[in-house]
């Protein structure tokens, strides 16, 4: 189904922000907040996995309920999972589409990545000491 | 020990008199003195022009204000830009250019101290950076009170001596220099998208009008013995018909100081309009004028305007919205809490407007109608009336009229009936010229004794040489060698060190920053007021604590402390 | 030890308020901060010293050694990027211009990615604002547009709006409305009197609703305009025009949607439309404790606020071309020096791929997401916590952080200061 996809800060993000190695952080930011009703049409428990594609990737998330949003658009916290498939266009303003991506979403087996594989995916090497 | 003699040197120094006397000028570390030794450097001025440093007593450079007029005009930034070169850093701007470019344009034509014209005391941390950032000139800024509410609160309890005190602890909080008053009360009415009219309008719920305003904080200032006046923007700015309210606000002031002014008035210009409306548009800088000169309290600056482009800012945050509805280009606006506001908007003055030519007149009419240089100084308002690098462009038709005629040919051809300047013959002198830009500058800040303004023994080494023979060049007629010449000095000298040679800056240097405190007895302390405190902490959004401008934001610091009393 | 008045290094709203407990050089409690703001004290998980990456490992350096790695890879660099800055002190940022400069490379800071569009629109149109104690002591009408406090400015409601008490008004919790619009019902709007619920893109088409509802032209509005009733928006416009005083504060909800610097140009004339009839005034949310300041420093140093190109020698501007994400996406850059940021977290993924490619420099006290990616990092002292320096608040008020307690961490200014001596030094020769 597709989707558009919102991100935007929350206070959990902004509390693990300066801790971004963080389990918690990890979790926050690859929250995927949808309405119950899209959930049900894609068969999707509560915190299940979803596969969310944009025009340059993918990343694994995991859905979560909730009232905030209407049908038809995911609200994402700001991070690294939904910068995993934001182009980097900026139509000369400087500023990428973070609150206007259209997404394809499904259900998926995979695990949501931990920020340190999205970054070495990415050619970067984790500290992690 | 550095040593430096000029030699040969046409100067010109009103504060002690001098009138092109050749001679040399003597300096060690810094400071001008009687002599020095046969191992000091030598600059031969082969009788060039050579004036104490120059003093702009109104500008705006550094500030809240002046950096958001920067920031909403990436047009301006463009409009003037040079590399980083040397020790130089790279500099943008026209008509509000960056620290840097201020500074070294300033520099280049002989300037070495400023007045910034408006901090709003809630900034004033931000005033001090860009100071930092000015590196060839001494500066310091005078602190707007015009809607602060704890002077408002006192005045409407006729306690002038409180005034004086709030007027005191901020100052000195803010690393303040003068008591700036613009609009007074305007600006509060203004966070109520009100104004006043002129100086009989109460303010908004304070119930004190501007005249109760200007006149306590007049007296207060003299309470507290500060060396520069209070600094006014009258009411009314800029509207026409509006130099009644000018005159009668220049009528409230007594003469209250020997040394001085009791009222510094700026940038008169924009309020010496006659008229009913822009149809009968005129100038009424005669009845100013004569004013002016039965009163030996009031100084004024011109506040000139020149054609071209150019940013007005100002902290008559209503006057400039008006601005916006007449000229409907971009608008900024910014309240300060308790105290103050400020508005920007770009603007053009163009030769082909009938009104822009008329306020282009009513500048130079007030220079040549007033009879004492002393009494009116030298500016634009830097960049309101136009960037300050049309200082010698203003200078030459000041002493020239045969430009003045030239130029009046190219203007709207309807503002002959409406302004004096075609009848007035008078071309004013080198010695005038030099009491405008800096002698009577230094003596209404009231800096002279500080070392400014003059080249006495003692005083600060800040020197202009102009490429300029004053006995070969007739300025009635070779106007164009005077432009040139105070465009670019030949050397600008500051605090004994060569700064600027030739148009070209040669040094990263480092400023002076002027600020006073005023002692006051205990009882007048207000850091100690339970009352000022608690109000404090009610209504700002910072803490007391927060709110003083730490000495790490001085560089150079000059404190001048004075004997309050109160 | 109980320091008072210490000042949050969070957000932009810059609060002074804070009593920070310190015991044997650690924060213990902290007083008056939100969970953002206690969180940020109370961290501990700094990195210990300089790391450099060797291959697939970490290894330690010392300082010395990290601060002339950097210093050689922005001097031998042909087109460097320098970015971040809005979590930093202004000292340090103005080094960081001097730099630049120096290297003639690109300088950024985080607002192209936050309030850049923001910035442009106030390029175009200009900026009727005020100070947050204005809105604070005045305001009888508050309107939150895509912009949520709660979660991102959690005190600003208690400090200058919804909870805080005003001067002009009785009281202030009845006597001031506001207004949430947002495409989301966020908590902020839970607390609102009025919620404008848009859909998604539709910023644009309201504010243009509303601005022609003030204008007289009500009869031009259809039935609804991007999911919001008619009814709604002349409700709204008519909340507007009888506030005796308005304040509009935005957030990324209008810059980063479609539209961008259009949808804030709207809304800026929409508040000058509105200061004909009464009091209004319009002002950005801004995210991190100084970002305001990186924007301030670059504008009194180089004439502009973000996005500053000096491979000319001249400071040159221009949004899309000069600012960072465009400026790695294009793999432009062929260095980095990243300070007080964290663009790994926060760009898109393709400007990631090039920081992969080149020499990356990051000054932050955390290991963060960019850490990933840097050949070399070094932690500083946290300003606000350990180091001091000058930040501007959202609305253009600068304090003076305070130092809360003492490490052996060298400041932001002290390691770019440190830097930028070599580089001046090396250039010389």
């Amino acid at each position: 189904m597709t989707f558009l996809m919102i991100t935007g800060r929350t206070v959990n993000q902004g509390v693990t922000v300066e801790d971004k190695t963080s389990a918690a952080y990890a979790t926050e930011t690859s929250t995927c907040f949808m309405h119950e009703f899209d959930m049900l049409e894609l068969g999707l428990a509560d915190h299940d996995t979803v596969r969310v594609t944009g025009a340059c990737g993918e990343v694994v998330m995991r859905a979560s309920a909730s009232v905030e949003v209407e049908m038809g658009t995911v609200f994402v916290p700001y991070g690294p999972y939904a910068n995993h498939i934001v182009a980097a266009g900026t139509h000369s303003t400087g500023m990428p589409d973070f609150k206007s991506h259209e997404v394809e979403i499904e259900p998926t087996d995979e695990e949501p990545k931990r920020v340190h594989e999205l970054m070495e995916d990415l050619g970067g090497l984790a500290y992690d000491r | 020990m550095t040593e430096l003699l000029v030699k040969n040197a046409c100067v010109i120094d009103p504060l002690r008199g001098i009138n092109a006397e050749t001679m040399d000028i003597a300096i060690r570390d810094g400071k001008i003195v009687e002599e020095v030794s046969d191992a000091a450097e030598v600059i031969d001025a082969r009788g060039m022009l050579t004036l104490p440093g120059g003093v702009d007593s109104h500008t705006h450079i550094c500030g809240t204000k002046v950096n958001f007029g920067r920031y909403m005009s990436p047009e301006d930034m463009r409009a003037g830009r040079t590399p980083r070169r040397g020790p130089l850093h790279s500099t943008s701007g026209y008509s509000v250019p960056t620290t840097y470019g201020n500074s070294y344009r300033y520099s280049v034509m002989g300037y070495t101290t400023l007045l910034e014209g408006a901090m709003a005391p809630l900034e004033a941390r931000h005033t001090h950076e860009e100071f930092i950032y000015t590196p060839l000139q001494d500066t310091m800024a005078n602190t707007l009170f015009d809607g602060n509410w704890g002077i408002m609160e006192a005045i409407r309890d006729g306690d002038t001596k409180r005034v004086a005190a709030i007027i005191a602890w901020t100052l000195r909080a803010v690393k303040g220099f003068g008591v700036k008053l613009t609009n007074p009360g305007g600006t509060e009415a203004w966070q109520w998208g009100k104004n006043v009219s002129c100086i009989r309008d109460p303010v908004p719920y304070f119930e004190v009008t501007p005249a109760e305003i200007i006149r306590s904080i007049v007296e207060a200032n003299e309470l507290l013995g500060l060396p520069h006046s209070v600094h006014l923007h009258c009411n009314n700015l800029g509207t026409p018909g509006n130099y009644t309210c000018t005159l009668g606000s220049l009528g409230l002031i007594p003469d209250l100081n020997k040394k001085r002014q009791t009222l510094y008035a700026t940038h008169v210009q924009f309020h010496a309009y006659g008229g009913s409306g822009w149809k009968d548009f005129c100038s009424k800088s005669e009845p100013i004028a004569r004013f002016v000169d039965m009163r030996p309290q009031i100084v004024m600056d011109m506040g000139q305007v020149m054609f071209g482009r150019t940013t007005t800012m100002t902290a008559d945050g209503p006057m400039e919205f008006n601005l916006y509805r007449l000229h409907h280009e971009k608008w900024s606006n910014h309240d300060v809490e308790l105290e103050t506001g400020s508005g920007i908007i770009p603007v053009i003055y163009r030769r082909k407007n009938l009104v822009n030519s008329i306020m282009w007149a009513i500048g130079l009419e007030l220079a040549l109608l007033t009879k004492s240089p002393w009494q009116c100084l030298l500016t634009t308002d830097n960049p309101n009336g136009a960037p300050f690098v049309k200082y010698p462009e203003i200078i030459a038709l000041l002493m020239s009229k045969k430009y003045r005629d030239a130029e009046f040919a190219t203007i709207h051809p309807d503002t002959a009936a409406r302004v004096p300047l075609p009848a007035i013959e008078r071309e004013l002198d080198w010695y005038e010229i030099a009491v405008m830009t800096r002698a009577g500058q230094a003596k209404a800040l009231g800096i002279q004794d500080l070392g400014k303004g003059h080249l006495g023994p003692g005083a600060d080494a800040d020197v202009a040489i102009y490429p300029l023979r004053i006995d070969e060049v007739d300025p009635a007629t070779d106007y164009q060698k005077v432009i040139d010449a105070f465009s670019r000095t030949e050397y600008t000298i500051k605090r004994g060190r060569v700064v600027a040679r030739r148009g070209e800056c040669l040094i990263d240097g480092s400023n002076a920053t002027f600020w006073v405190r005023p002692k006051v007895s205990e009882n007048y302390d207000m850091g100690k007021d339970p009352d000022f405190i608690e109000k404090f902490d009610r209504y700002y959004t910072v803490r007391m604590r927060n709110y003083p401008v730490q000495e790490e934001y001085l560089n150079r610091n000059r404190c001048i402390e004075t004997e309050a009393r109160i | 030890m109980i320091v008072k008045d210490a000042v949050c290094p969070f957000c932009g709203c810059l609060c002074d308020d804070i009593e920070v407990e310190v015991e044997d050089d650690r924060v213990v409690a902290v007083t008056n901060a939100c969970e953002l703001g206690t969180t940020k004290f109370m961290g501990e998980k700094r990195l210990k010293g300089p790391i450099l990456r060797d291959g697939d490992e970490w290894k330690d350096i010392t300082c010395d050694e990290a601060i002339r790695y950097a210093a050689d890879m922005l001097l031998s660099a042909e087109r460097p990027l320098l970015y971040g800055w809005s979590g930093t002190h202004g000292e340090a940022q103005c080094v960081g211009v001097h730099m630049a400069e120096l290297v003639r490379g690109v300088i950024d800071n985080t607002s192209s990615v936050c309030h850049g569009p923001s910035i442009l629109a106030i390029q175009e149109v200009g900026h009727p604002g005020c100070t947050l104690g204005v809105v604070k002591n005045r305001a009888d009408l508050v309107i939150y547009w895509g912009s949520n406090p709660i979660d991102a400015h959690p005190r600003h409601l208690s400090r200058y709006t919804r909870y805080a008490e005003g001067f002009f008004l009785e009281n202030a919790f009845r006597d001031r409305k506001v207004i949430v619009v947002d495409v989301r019902k966020t908590e902020t709007a839970n607390i609102a009197d009025e919620f404008v619920r848009i859909k998604p893109g539709g910023d644009y088409a309201v504010l243009s609703a509303l601005r022609a509802i003030v204008q007289g032209k009500t009869e031009t509005i259809p039935r609804t305009v991007a999911g919001v009733t008619r009814e709604q928006l002349i409700r709204v416009a008519n909340l507007c025009k009888s506030a005796k005083f308005g304040a509009v504060y935005f957030g990324l909800g209008l810059t980063m949607t479609r539209g961008k610097y259009k949808n804030i140009r709207n809304a800026i004339e929409l508040v000058s439309e509105l200061s004909r009839h009464t009091k209004f005034t319009i002002s950005a949310m801004r995210g991190h404790y100084n970002v305001y300041g990186s924007n301030e420093v670059n504008t009194w140093m180089t004439g502009y606020p973000f996005g500053i190109d000096f491979s000319r020698g001249i400071a040159f501007y221009n949004p899309g071309e000069t600012t960072a994400v465009d400026v790695l996406a294009r793999k432009e850059c062929d260095a980095a020096l990243i300070v007080g940021s964290d663009p790994a977290a926060h760009f898109p993924r393709r400007c990631l791929e090039h920081l992969a490619d080149i020499p990356v420099v990051q000054l932050d006290p955390y290991p963060n997401a960019t850490t990933a990616f840097c050949n070399v990092q070094i932690p500083v002292a946290v300003t606000g916590i350990d180091a001091e320096g000058t930040a501007y608040r959202m609305d253009g008020v600068p304090i003076r952080t305070r130092k809360v307690l003492s490490t052996d961490y060298l400041s932001d200014r002290e390691v770019l200061s440190r830097m930028y001596a070599l580089m001046q030094e090396a250039q010389e020769r």
